[in-house]
């Protein structure tokens, strides 16, 4: 009885979770179901009724629920077998970015050596300018480029574009709880910095925390989908081609990577990027119910203190 | 307050010169052809070939008075110009959309929030808002095909040609922003029922609705804090959405120049950008000087 008073009180919460475990469901065991193709079969043509070669890519039907891409693989099965790919690399992104952006948003509270300045500026920059811009420019500098690490630059590189953002957003709530009463109480009390840090300020900022990055993970998503318009994408080589010219070749099968060509699929098999991004939404709208879910369970909680 | 505005405009201009760096960092290829079977291609990246494409840049600048001509052989002002208005016709249209109706449409919500129709709404805004625009865009012109293979009137659905060309972008761009504004909007509204004015204005036997007004006034500096916001999402989604619409904007045509290192190009496409943020910023600072009572920040 208790439980079922528990659930209706957090209903987002659990609506949230559910949804999580059906996404990580489909993202680990998803490849082991019946209907999923693990070895991505090609098609060249198939023979019609009237004995025709068609060529692909064939339209959402019986037989491919959502239909194929262009060399005739089952979009279905692409879209769940790269959906650990995508999944890994949008928490990879948000992770890394959080990891910078708390040392960073302490230090400008502090005022620490005019590290808040930067970080103004930073924002100010990145208020102008759209982000997709920036990691466009950025992307396609040669040192990241040519190096072999070019996949962990570019995480750096979409993981830093909003990372200023988060610092700055961080530092408000540091400035915030700087300001209140028992922060005081602890000082006088004679508690240490990290005591201070550990017990005064993390309880309550740590709520907030978990909310940021969660909601973080669909923007990451987000801004995976917009590169991946462009084609620009993280695990991408540069292959010299036969007329010595050099081009970006993509060997991924993540979500991002299907809408690479979505301005010509779009006037034709317009199933192709719909797919991918309709999982796109699915999964952004998994983490912001979770999100919305989880704020509400904290404010909850810390109302009864 | 002129105060303010030059601050502003300080910003931008260091801004501008930061964004300029920063496109002008080394990224030409060189290829070096030994023989028909033997071509390599380097891309140098070095301090000294950054400081000679400043000086180089400056040195055009200088000599061109202006941007100089592309290499279809008009001025690129004008060229860019032509991009630039196709555009200003989905950016403008939208940001209003955003900020007035969206404005509405949030104290509408806040004066039903009790009503079941209130809180259907505000379940519709917060799912709507998680669809990123461009799937939204996807989703129309799927739904739009199927319907036109089942007997709805052909019309384009791609180009910028036709005069209804600028509307499936505009909607798609528009949504998430407007829903942005009406959830922050009736937010920030719900902040300000704690305050003493309003337990006197339910006191006089005001009424909701007059209430709701004197609210309102309270709460145009968070709104207006919006503006910029609202415009950056704007234009940063601008970029795919006319891409995939094939709508030939400064956004498709800024992608291009990128990514074919066209700097020139690039810039003369950006500082529109760049100045219709300006604009957005300095609007709503004067807005506010105007409609914020003084006293209150």
């Amino acid at each position: 009885m208790y439980f079922l008073i528990w659930i209706k009180k957090h209903a987002l919460f659990c609506i949230g979770a559910v949804l999580l475990l059906i996404l990580l469901a489909i993202t680990f065991a998803g490849p082991y179901l019946p209907f999923v193709d693990r070895e991505l079969s090609k098609i060249t043509y198939i023979l019609n009724e009237d004995k025709k070669p068609v060529i692909p890519p064939y339209p959402p039907s019986e037989d491919y629920l959502f239909g194929t891409d262009k060399s005739g693989r089952d979009l279905l099965s692409l879209i769940i077998l790269g959906a650990k790919e995508t999944i890994l690399l949008v928490a990879c992104i948000t992770v890394l970015r959080y990891a910078l952006a708390i040392p960073l948003s302490f230090l400008a509270h502090k005022k620490w050596m005019g590290t808040h300045l930067p970080l103004k500026w930073l924002n100010g920059l990145l208020s102008y300018i759209p982000t997709i811009i920036i990691v466009m420019l950025l992307a396609m500098l040669p040192p990241f480029l040519l190096t072999e690490y070019r996949p962990l630059f570019l995480l750096l590189i979409i993981g830093l574009a909003e990372m200023p953002r988060a610092a700055e957003m961080i530092k408000l709530e540091f400035d915030q709880i700087s300001s209140k009463e028992y922060i005081y109480g602890g000082i006088a009390a004679g508690a240490s910095p990290s005591r201070l840090f550990r017990t005064y300020y993390l309880p309550f900022l740590f709520s907030k925390l978990l909310v940021y990055m969660v909601t973080d993970l669909g923007k990451v998503m987000f801004l995976l989908g917009q590169l991946g318009f462009v084609g620009i994408f993280i695990s991408q080589d540069l292959v010299q081609s036969m007329g010595g010219d050099w081009q970006l070749v993509n060997n991924s099968i993540s979500w991002p990577m299907m809408l690479m060509k979505a301005f010509e699929d779009i006037r034709g098999p317009i199933w192709i990027p719909f797919f991918p991004a309709f999982a796109m939404t699915c999964a952004i709208l998994t983490f912001n119910i979770i999100a919305q879910g989880l704020k509400s369970f904290f404010t909850k909680k810390v109302r009864y203190i | 307050m002129l105060h303010s505005i030059l601050k502003s405009a300080a910003v931008f201009l260091l801004i501008l010169i930061g964004f300029i760096l920063i496109l002008l960092l080394p990224r030409e290829q060189e290829i070096t052809v030994f023989s028909a079977f033997h071509v390599e291609a380097d891309y140098p990246f070095s301090f000294e070939l950054y400081k000679e494409r400043i000086q180089d840049f400056t040195d055009y600048i200088l000599t061109e008075k202006g941007l100089g001509d592309a290499r279809s052989g008009r001025p690129v002002s004008e060229e860019s110009g032509i991009f630039v208005m196709r555009s200003i016709k989905i950016i403008l249209p939208a940001f209003m959309v955003s900020m007035l109706l969206g404005t509405l449409m949030g104290a509408l919500q806040f004066y039903r929030r009790k009503k079941f129709t209130g809180k259907l709404q505000n379940f519709l805004s917060w799912l709507f808002s998680s669809v990123p625009d461009f799937f939204l865009f996807i989703a129309i012109q799927y739904l739009l095909i199927l319907m036109m293979q089942h007997g709805l009137p052909h019309f384009k659905l791609y180009g910028h040609e036709n005069w209804y060309s600028f509307l499936l972008p505009l909607i798609s761009l528009s949504v998430f922003p407007f829903l942005h504004m009406s959830r922050f909007t009736s937010a920030a509204l719900e902040n300000e029922m704690g305050e003493e004015y309003v337990r006197t204005t339910y006191a006089k036997g005001l009424g909701d609705f007059k209430a709701l007004l004197h609210m309102l006034w309270n709460c145009w500096t968070p709104i207006l804090n919006q503006a910029q916001l609202v415009m950056l999402y704007i234009l940063s989604s601008l970029p795919i959405i006319e891409k995939l619409a094939g709508y030939n904007g400064a956004g498709k045509e800024l992608l291009f120049s990128i990514s074919s290192n066209d700097e020139i190009k690039a810039l003369s496409l950006m500082l529109p950008f760049l100045f219709i943020m300006f604009i957005t910023i300095i609007f709503s600072q004067i807005v506010k000087f105007w409609l914020v009572p003084k006293g209150r920040s």
